[in-house]
């Protein structure tokens, strides 16, 4: 991780190097880009949520902790369509960020613990949790180099720290349970992200309505 | 007997159950169900009308639903299979459930209900609805016997529903009530605070969204394939009016499903982005009915169906037929196999439409030399003179290569004198008999082929017998002259070796001349009533010709030389027993080889005139004495392989012969199918002196023609 982000530094580097020696690549289109990425995150996140929930043992569910315990609910983010909308472009662009941080860390783990599943449930969990993280990384260097553009407010950061330690959980149905808890938390913040890197291509194509 | 189960029971897991039997071992196996029923089935009332019953039914793969009931079942109805009425209205059939104390049994159990909520969802990601229904409890079904409460978190109190539509029995949660992102637990309550909840009416408002099917559905012809069978449009949409799309709220992705007019299969295509899809291959004159819903992406849940479209094309007016497209390329094929196959065979077709007619053609006998009208020539090469070639081998077929021919009478003569060399020149003027030409009549033009040291003398049949030819022929006259019974005198003089030369030279000079008188075209004068033909030969052309011919010879022969082909041993053969010695010789042999190409038979008959003339010249030069130096003319003896063998002019001015008649009597054919006229008697016996194939004596013919079997017989 730490290479890919010298990596990703590196070429974001060359890239705003590039950038002001010629003409900048615009916004939209990186909001479009950015977006797209966005996209395939959560779509790959709700395919592995629905792939553990069919391997989730029966009662499963009773046991699992309520969504607000996610450890990213603390941040205060819009709830509604009003609100989302109302929100200013760097406030999005720093939650947005902010989200996607917080998730880096816990998602190694989920990809380091996801070898001591049970074989039935393994499957294709580790594969896509390579693919999660590949992409995280890629978005979070693509909205480095977006809120350098977007103003100050958009660097803003908020920490949120994952309290849950390496290990998952004692044993196995445990660790299936608390497995499945953080990835629906992981989906649901993908979810947000995706929507308000929407909402901000929305807005920054306004002159080509057919990019929303 | 009929009994009802009153009620069903949800649990989390099996196992619980299990546990929960164990619990109670003590009890009887009636007791502990009993206890379990009441355990499972608390808010039922029972019909306890003999033994309670209760079966665990397996509905989905995380619940379990336990029917509970009570009452007697008749032992006929054992072994049949459960079917069980859900709350939902639709009979469940559970073939597989086990049974505790009984086998399955059949019958209809109308299992009661509670409040539930049927449905909640949301179409914008904004607002959302929740439908509820009473259940079987009946009473609650007027409007606010029951409520809706919500609450987002676990430990906000539960609020109430903001917007009732209670026609519906709908709960409406506008976007002020609206979380996403968040947990709703939703609830209902009666009147008397009984509430109704169940962990499944918890839910994310996303993850609920159905969005409403798109809007504006039309279709446009793409392209039609190039025979009309088959064409391609595109149906276009518009998103639906409630989901925000142009902010970015929501992104969708469609389902396009289309179908034939009269199938009930839908074919599915599914739509990612974009609000176009292109349909390809319909079928012309079919009608299709297409429509659309709409879900949010990487999401699951669609929305409702639009209204369907119906697509049909009229018949195309562009239409082609497949048939002439299918006739014209048909034919072309053929017509291209056709000509290929007329080009394949394109020499055998030739022979067959155009057979070759046959050209009078004579072997030897170039056709320009027709058309230049060198009469003499062709005469000569008529005659034989270089037809030999290719004449006799035809004599020779049945007959084995014979060396040497050795003429009886010559064998006193070999015997002595002269030795090896006379022995040789008797050879020589011997010749060739053996191999089968006794119409040479023992000429000495036959080449003694026997020498010992020379094998290639041999040689082949056909150089010989172009030898022997070009020594029967000593002048472009006819070989008929030298068949004439003369001859045998003639040779007969040769062995006796010493004939006077002289009179031979004598006779030689005059007797081409003679023999130039006849050729082998004789004009016909006059046909006889007995069927005899009157000839009239025309000599005085040819006289001419061969006299004029003899000027130039000597530097032809050095060229012509080259051409032959015979071995120069032959030559040296031919000069050996000739050069030193013996004027009976008298000729110069001059090796000619056979050339069986019509212009070598011109160049020898060229030859043959030159030689002739020198054997003239020499002859009469040499015959100052009784012997005759015998000059070789053996021009390229030692250079070329063929020179010239130049048949003394003796055998044929061996005799003179009377002058042939107008007609003669055709009286055998020759090796050269020459005709030979009729001999005249006395000097029939003297072909005993040809060795081995004497002419057989004829039978004068009173007509002068023969027929083909006479001919036969008259063939040597």
């Amino acid at each position: 991780m730490a290479d890919r982000r010298s990596q990703g530094t590196s070429v974001c580097l060359t890239v705003l190097s590039i950038m002001a020696a010629c003409q900048a690549v615009p916004v939209s289109d990186l909001l479009d880009r950015a977006s797209q990425r966005s996209d395939t995150l959560h779509s790959i996140s709700t395919s592995l949520t629905h792939h553990m929930d069919s391997h989730l043992p029966s009662g499963g569910r009773l046991l699992m902790p309520r969504p607000n315990m996610c450890h990213t609910s603390s941040l205060q983010t819009p709830n509604d369509k009003e609100q989302t909308l109302s929100v200013s472009e760097a406030e999005l662009m720093s939650l947005a960020r902010s989200l996607l941080q917080a998730w880096v860390h816990p998602l190694l783990i989920l990809s380091q613990e996801s070898r001591s599943l049970p074989a039935a449930a393994q499957g294709l969990v580790s594969t896509r949790l390579l693919e999660l993280l590949d992409h995280a990384s890629s978005l979070q260097d693509g909205l480095d180099v977006l809120s350098s553009k977007m103003g100050p407010a958009s660097q803003y950061l908020s920490y949120l720290p994952y309290h849950g330690g390496p290990n998952l959980g004692e044993d196995n149905p445990s660790k299936l349970v608390n497995f499945h808890f953080l990835l629906s938390c992981f989906r649901r913040d993908s979810h947000k992200i995706d929507s308000f890197l929407k909402v901000l291509r929305c807005r920054a194509a306004k002159s080509r309505p057919e990019s929303c | 007997m009929s009994y009802q189960a009153l009620g069903h029971g949800r649990l989390g897991s099996r196992p619980c159950l299990s546990q929960h039997i164990q619990r109670a071992p003590h009890l009887s196996a009636i007791e502990q169900l009993k206890r379990h029923n009441q355990l499972l089935c608390p808010a039922l009332s029972w019909l306890m009308v003999q033994q309670p019953f209760s079966y665990p039914v397996a509905l989905s793969r995380q619940s379990w639903r336990y029917i509970c009931g009570g009452g007697a079942i008749s032992p006929s109805a054992k072994g049949k299979s459960l079917r069980v009425a859900s709350s939902a209205g639709s009979s469940v059939s559970s073939p597989g459930a086990p049974a505790r104390l009984w086998d399955r049994v059949t019958t209809t159990l109308t299992a009661p209900s509670s409040p539930h909520f049927t449905a909640c969802v949301s179409r914008d990601q904004a607002t959302f609805r929740c439908w509820w229904s009473e259940g079987s409890f009946h009473n609650l079904s007027q409007p606010g016997a029951l409520r809706v409460f919500y609450r987002y978190k676990k430990n906000s109190p539960w609020k109430e529903c903001p917007e009732y539509i209670h026609s519906n029995k709908e709960c409406f949660f506008d976007s002020n009530h609206t979380t996403i992102w968040t947990s709703c637990c939703v609830q209902l309550r009666s009147h008397d605070n009984v509430t109704y909840f169940n962990t499944e009416h918890c839910f994310s408002v996303e993850n609920i969204v159905r969005p409403d099917p798109p809007v504006a559905v039309n279709w446009t012809l793409l392209g039609v394939s190039p025979y009309g069978l088959h064409y391609d449009v595109i149906v276009t949409w518009d998103p639906p009016a409630s989901a925000d799309v142009s902010m970015g709220w929501m992104s969708l992705a469609y389902e396009v499903q289309y179908r034939r007019w009269n199938s009930s299969e839908w074919t599915v295509v599914e739509v990612q982005g974009g609000t176009q899809q292109t349909l390809y291959g319909l079928n012309v004159e079919e009608e299709y009915e297409v429509h659309i819903r709409s879900r949010m992406k990487a999401f699951t849940k669609f929305g409702g169906y639009s209204d369907s479209i119906f697509i049909q094309l009229a018949n195309y007016p562009g239409r082609e037929s497949i048939f002439p497209v299918a006739l014209v390329l048909g034919i072309l094929a053929v017509v291209i196999l056709l000509m290929l196959l007329l080009f394949s065979q394109q020499q055998r077709l030739i022979l067959l439409l155009l057979p070759p007619v046959p050209t009078p053609k004579i072997k030897g006998i170039d056709s320009e030399m027709l058309k230049k009208g060198k009469f003499e020539e062709l005469n000569f090469i008529l005659s034989g003179g270089g037809m030999g070639s290719s004449c006799t081998p035809l004599f020779y077929q049945d007959e084995p290569l014979v060396d040497c021919i050795e003429l009886d009478p010559l064998d006193p003569a070999d015997a002595g004198d002269k030795g090896g060399q006379s022995s040789e020149a008797q050879r020589l003027i011997g010749g060739r008999q053996a191999s089968g030409r006794p119409t040479v009549g023992g000429l000495s033009h036959t080449l003694s082929f026997c020498d010992e040291d020379d094998d290639s003398v041999v040689g082949d049949p056909p150089d010989q017998d172009a030898l022997l030819a070009l020594l029967t022929t000593p002048s472009p006259s006819p070989t008929s002259a030298l068949l004439l019974p003369g001859q045998p005198e003639l040779k007969q003089g040769f062995p006796g070796g010493r004939d006077p030369d002289p009179s031979l030279a004598h006779d030689g000079a005059p007797r081409p001349q003679a023999w130039l008188n006849t050729d082998f075209y004789a004009q016909v004068s006059d046909v006889m009533p007995s069927g005899g033909v009157v000839l009239s030969p025309g000599q005085q052309l040819r006289a001419q010709e061969s006299t004029a011919a003899r000027e130039g010879q000597k530097e032809k022969e050095e060229e012509e030389a080259k051409k032959k082909k015979l071995g120069a041993q032959i030559e040296g053969e031919g000069k050996d027993p000739v050069g030193d010695e013996e004027p009976e010789q008298q000729f110069q042999l001059v090796v000619m080889a056979a050339d069986p190409v019509g212009d070598g038979y011109t160049t020898d008959a060229m030859n043959w005139q030159t030689g002739v003339v020198n054997g003239y010249h020499t002859l009469p030069a040499e015959s100052a004495g009784d012997v005759i130096a015998p000059s070789v003319a053996v021009k390229s003896a030692e250079d070329y392989q063929p020179s010239y063998i130049l048949p003394d002019a003796s055998p044929p001015p061996a005799r003179y012969l009377p002058p042939v008649s107008d007609y003669t009597i055709v009286q055998e054919v020759d090796y050269q199918h020459s005709l030979i006229l009729n001999p005249p008697p006395p000097q029939a016996p003297a072909h005993q002196c040809l060795p081995q194939h004497p002419v057989k004596p004829l039978t004068p013919m009173p007509v002068g023609y023969i027929t083909p079997d006479l001919l036969g017989s008259i063939t040597p």
